[in-house]
Formats: C-alpha cells, structure tokens, sequence
C-alpha cells in the first residue's frame, strides 16, 4: 500500500466493526430469527454458510479484477491483493464447502449433491488452490507474478462455463429433492443481511491487512537482500 | 515452427510414446475395475477416454515446451521479430497432431478393453473429439510453459490445468457418452455449445495473455 | 555521470538510446541511471564486475526485459537485430543446417540450401551439416550460433560473453567475424570477461560498478584513467 498511515487507521476500525457486527449477527441469529419449522436448530448454520459463500465468491472477482490491473499496470500492491483474495476466497470456499455439507447432510439426508452451486464451489476451490501453489513453485518473483495474474484471469473466465456445465450435468440426473421450501420469512432475511454485511467487514478488514503484512514481509526481504 | 516440433518429437520419440502409453495403461487399469461379464456405460467410457487425453496434453505440452529450454531458445524467439502469439499457436497446433495421434491409440482400446462397440455416427464423434481437443490445446499451450523450469513440471502443470478443464471434460463425456449409444440425451447441441464456447474465450484469453506467460523477466 | 558530450548525444544517427534506465529484479536494484548512446560503426564494451548487472543491461538493450524506470529508444528493426550468448539457441535434435533454416525462417529470411552451406563453411561445420547439433561440443555449437547470427547481416549485434568454454581458434574465429560486421557498418555491443584482451577491439566502454554507471566514453579515456589500476574482474 502507498498510504501507510491510511491502511493503518483503517484496518483496526474495520476489525472492530466487523467484531461487532458479528457479535450483533449472533442476537440476530440465535434470539431474533425464527427456528425453522422443518429443520429446527440446525437451520442456523444458513446463516454461516450463505455469507462464507458469497465472500469467497466476491473474493475470487477480486483475484480476476486484481489481476487484470497488475497485467495493464504491473503495480506489485495489485499482486498482493491477488494473492490475499485467493487465500481468503479459498478459505471462506472451503469453509462453505463444510457448513453446506453438514446442512446437505442434515436437510437432504446426503453429503454431497450434483448442485450446480455445490459444483462450482468445488472447482473454484481447485482452481484456488492449483494458483496458490503455482505461487509457490515459480523461483523468479516477477515472472510467478505475470503468469499468475493470467491464470487469475482465465480462472474467473471459466466460471459461468463451470456454473452452466455444472447445471446441464444434473439436468440428466432428475434432482433428488426439490428445491426446498419457499421464500425465507422477514426475520430470516434480515439476520441474514445482517450476517452477509458483518462478514463482509471483517472481510475486507482481513484482506487490507494481509496486503499489508505481504507488503512489509517484501521490504523487509528486501532490506537483507541489500 | 510446427515442422521443427514435430520433427524433434519424433527424431526423439519419447515425446509420444510417453503420453500414449500412460493413457493405454489407464485405459486397462480402468478395464479391472468392472467385474467380468458386466458391461461397462458408455458414460465411464468416455469419462477414461477424456481423463487419458487430459494426462496425454499434460506430457505433450511440457514435452513441447521444454525443447525451447535447453539452450534457451525461447530467448531466441522471444528476440525474433515474430509474434509471441505465433509461438502459442504453432505449439496449440503440434499439440493437436499429437494428441490426435495419442487417441488414434486410446479409441481402439476403448473398443477393445471397455467393449464398447456400437459408435452411433463416426463423423459426428470425429467432430466432438476436434471440437473438445480445440479447447484442450488451447488451455494447454497457454498455460504449458509456466511449469518449465521447475523439478515437478508435470504434477504441478496437472494441479493448474485439470481444474480449468472440467467443464470442458464434462461436455466431452457426455457428447462421447451419447455418440457411444448409451445416454440417449437430447442436449447433445448445447454441450457442443459449451465445448465451443470454452475453445472460444481460452483462445480469446491466450492470444491476450500468452506474451505474459512466455515473457522474459 | 553525464554523457561524454563527444560522442554526439545529440546526434540523430543512433541505433539506441538508453536513457536514465534504471532497474530493479524484485526489490532490489540491480543499477540506476544508465544511460547511452549506440552508433552505427562502434564496438561498445559492457564491463564491470560479476553481479554488476551486465547480462541485465544486455536484456534492456535487446529489447528482452523492460527496465522499472527510464527510458529506451530502438531504431533497429528486430529482424536487423542479432544475439550472442552463452546460450547457443541450438536445438540439439537437429541438424546444424535445419538448425540454421529454422532460425531463418523465424526472422522471415528465404534461404535456399547453398546459401546455408555457404554460411556453414564460413563458420567451419560445412562437413557437420548433417549431423545432429547435439553432438556438437560448445565450441561447436557457438560457431553455428555465430552462423545464425552472420545469416542475419544484422544492423545491432548484441554478443554476451559468447567467447566462454571456447578454445583457441574459436574464439579466433568470433572475434574476426565481430571487427568485420563492424567494419559493415553494425553496431556492436560486447560484454566482455577478459577486458585487457579485447580492449583494442572497442571503441567506447562502460563501466558498471557499484549499482552505477562507473565510466561511460571512449576506451582511450578509459585507459588513462585506469593508467596502471588493474581493472581485473
């Protein structure tokens, strides 16, 4: 980051307010939303596993977009971003995979489903995890930089075709279950919000700071390398 | 460019012999795991057909990106006054003949070893396995050259590609799986539709971003 | 420094012109602020010691690598450019004279066979023109790489330590092709091991030292400068 001071104020702010706003997200989910009627208690893991999702979702954008800027601009900070993104969306993915499991597991009577989100998850989470170790494996840092930046690229490219296969794929197999109950109640949807935006702060909170702490990690190598 | 390759590859040999063996050896192994007198699905066929072609580009492609590294004639290249996307091409191109070449081999055993024996349209199989290895190369010969170099090229290439080609694998076992007489799938045109449109945004994405890959820094 | 004002800064008749080119690998900085001037007609020697950045300036000046900051001015056409370095290019499951027609064909040069066995003979190999590269020893393979570079008739001759691991006759041979395609009018830049020896082939030098430009002018400015330091690297 060029604005030391600035990433330095906001980081704590964000932590706290993502602290909190987790905090609050717990009232929300456990006293004000209601227990489902189907499922009971174990409905609640929805309220974890729908903002992980997400995030990791949003967190790979963020690898595809930070990506495209470092190739056009060659700024190491959009690198940086790139590397903490995917760290993260594989994270919260990988996280999303297991809660949605557990819920499958419990509402479906099944670990694992031919859901076309399921899927691409899934493969999201390989394609990550392949680009976090091609990170590793390339000694010249600036060549692991450009040749990361287009597999960040292409990998976000192949989302709709992984999403669209994914679905054609099950469309063979007739579905398992339907498609669950309706809409969600008021006061679901709202815990639910509430937990997206506390997630979301900590979220972005946890990227600054790893961008940081990556960018430190670089200058004090490079204080030795000198 | 492609004559050059292809002569290496085949002034050498191992360069094919390699992958084609690898993905005959899957083929067999694959064989032992239906108990005799079952049959196996057109759908596992197929699925084996495309899993020992995908092993077969990961050899081919490092194979033909490594004749570049030993006296570093990529630097040569990279000083000529051709386009990088020339490079990509010619490389996408060998890969191609290769590969062809490699499944000219996997086919028969498919026949042989998995039973399977009512092919529906030659033409229309002929097609998909151009329209699917479209796409194959082209994600190989973008992405080939960024494991050179390394101890563990090839594991660490299957880590990166594997994952990009699922949709395109799943498009080319099920269109195989219908032209093998087992799934009687009317959506055959929208796979094609998929393998089409993948083969479509890898080539866009490496003429964009191949110089990046092949680039000296 | 500055530039030594007799060698025409502002002359309009260069081949390249670096200017204040500074570059970092990574973090760190390999040298800042080089900056010169590449005529037509002179042989420039890349000096300094080991980790000085020479091959990295070579990279910068053929166009290879861009540098982090600074600027670089080509006037020669690619395909009137030649590179000689301690890689050979040489594909070893070929032969010298496929080697050499493939290496024309990627700079869009149409040569027949007589042309290529013509440039072979300059070089020595005409009686390997058929054998695979691969059995060439270095010194070998360096005097088809010399030919590749001789099909060329190039403008900018780039040449990287390319007398290493050569005998005698060789390197004879090397440095006798270099005088010529100067004389022809190329321009020739030579990182060179053994300053003492082709110090009399050159016309300017630099001096990369310190992560700097150390010395950039004529080898006659250079020499009494260094009267009687050793420059030994």
């Amino acid at each position: 980051m060029t604005d030391h001071s600035m990433t330095a104020k906001i980081i704590p702010a964000l932590a706290i307010t993502g602290a909190a706003g987790l905090v609050i997200a717990q009232y929300f989910i456990w006293v004000y939303a209601p227990v489902e009627a189907t499922m009971g208690i174990l409905q609640k893991i929805f309220y974890f596993h729908l903002p992980l999702a997400w995030w990791g979702l949003i967190s790979f954008f963020i690898v595809f977009c930070a990506s495209l800027v470092f190739l056009i601009t060659k700024k190491p900070v959009m690198d940086r971003l790139a590397q903490t993104a995917a760290e993260m969306g594989l994270l919260y993915s990988g996280l999303a995979l297991i809660t949605g499991s557990l819920w499958a597991r419990a509402a479906w009577n099944t670990w694992w489903t031919w859901d076309p989100r399921l899927s691409t998850t899934l493969v999201m989470w390989f394609i990550y995890a392949g680009y976090l170790a091609l990170r590793q494996s390339i000694d010249n840092p600036q060549k692991m930089r450009a040749v990361c930046a287009v597999l960040g690229v292409v990998a976000f490219l192949n989302v709709p075709l992984v999403f669209l296969s994914a679905r054609m794929w099950r469309s063979i197999h007739p579905a398992v279950f339907g498609s669950g109950g309706g809409g969600l109640e008021p006061e679901m949807m709202t815990t639910l919000l509430v937990c997206i935006f506390a997630w979301g702060i900590l979220t972005i909170g946890i990227l600054l700071y790893r961008v940081r702490q990556l960018d430190i990690k670089d200058r004090i190598k490079s204080l030795f390398v000198y | 460019m492609t004559s050059k390759d292809l002569k290496l590859i085949f002034s050498d040999g191992s360069g094919i012999i390699q992958p084609i063996l690898l993905g005959l050896i899957l083929v067999f192994v694959f064989s032992l795991s239906t108990p005799i007198g079952e049959e196996v699905s057109a759908q596992a066929a197929a699925s084996i057909f495309w899993l020992a072609t995908s092993f077969a580009l990961i050899l081919v492609f490092n194979t033909l990106y490594s004749i570049e590294e030993t006296n570093q004639a990529r630097t040569g290249l990279l000083l000529s006054p051709m386009p990088l996307q020339h490079v990509w091409i010619s490389k996408a191109f060998t890969g191609l003949i290769l590969l062809l070449l490699a499944q000219l081999f996997f086919f028969p055993a498919i026949i042989v070893f998995l039973g399977q024996e009512n092919v529906a349209d030659w033409w229309a199989l002929l097609g998909v396995i151009l329209l699917v290895d479209w796409g194959l190369v082209a994600v190989g010969s973008l992405l080939g050259a960024v494991s050179q170099g390394h101890a563990s090229r090839d594991s660490l290439l299957s880590v990166v590609i594997f994952p990009l080609l699922i949709p395109l694998l799943l498009a080319g076992i099920r269109m195989g799986a219908h032209l093998l007489g087992g799934a009687d799938d009317e959506s055959l045109s929208s796979w094609a539709g998929i393998a089409f449109s993948f083969g479509a945004v890898f080539t866009g994405a490496a003429i964009i971003l191949f110089p990046f890959v092949y680039n000296e820094y | 420094m500055p530039l030594n004002t007799q060698t025409g800064y502002f002359s309009d008749n260069y081949l390249l012109r670096l200017d204040r080119v500074t570059h970092f690998f990574d973090q760190r900085l390999v040298f800042k602020d080089v900056s010169l001037l590449i005529e037509p007609r002179t042989v420039t020697l890349v000096a300094g010691p080991n980790g000085a950045g020479k091959t990295t300036l070579m990279n910068i000046m053929s166009g290879l690598i861009s540098p982090s900051k600074g600027l670089v001015e080509h006037k020669v056409p690619r395909d009137k450019m030649a590179f000689l370095g301690h890689n050979t290019f040489v594909y070893s499951g070929l032969s010298a004279l496929d080697n050499l027609k493939f290496w024309a064909k990627v700079y869009y040069r149409r040569l027949d066979d007589d042309e290529c066995m013509q440039l072979l003979s300059l070089v020595g190999l005409k009686a390997f023109a058929h054998e695979k590269a691969g059995f060439f020893s270095r010194g070998m393979s360096q005097r088809l790489s010399l030919a590749r570079v001789l099909m060329l008739r190039p403008d900018f001759l780039l040449l990287d330590e390319p007398g290493t691991g050569l005998d005698p006759d060789s390197r004879k041979l090397l440095r006798e092709k270099i005088t010529q395609s100067a004389q022809g009018g190329a321009a020739v830049v030579w990182v060179s091991h053994t300053l003492e020896e082709d110090l009399d082939l050159a016309d300017k030098i630099i001096f990369l030292e310190n992560k700097k430009q150390a010395f950039y002018g004529t080898t006659r400015d250079f020499s009494s400068r260094h009267q009687g330091k050793g420059f030994e690297h």
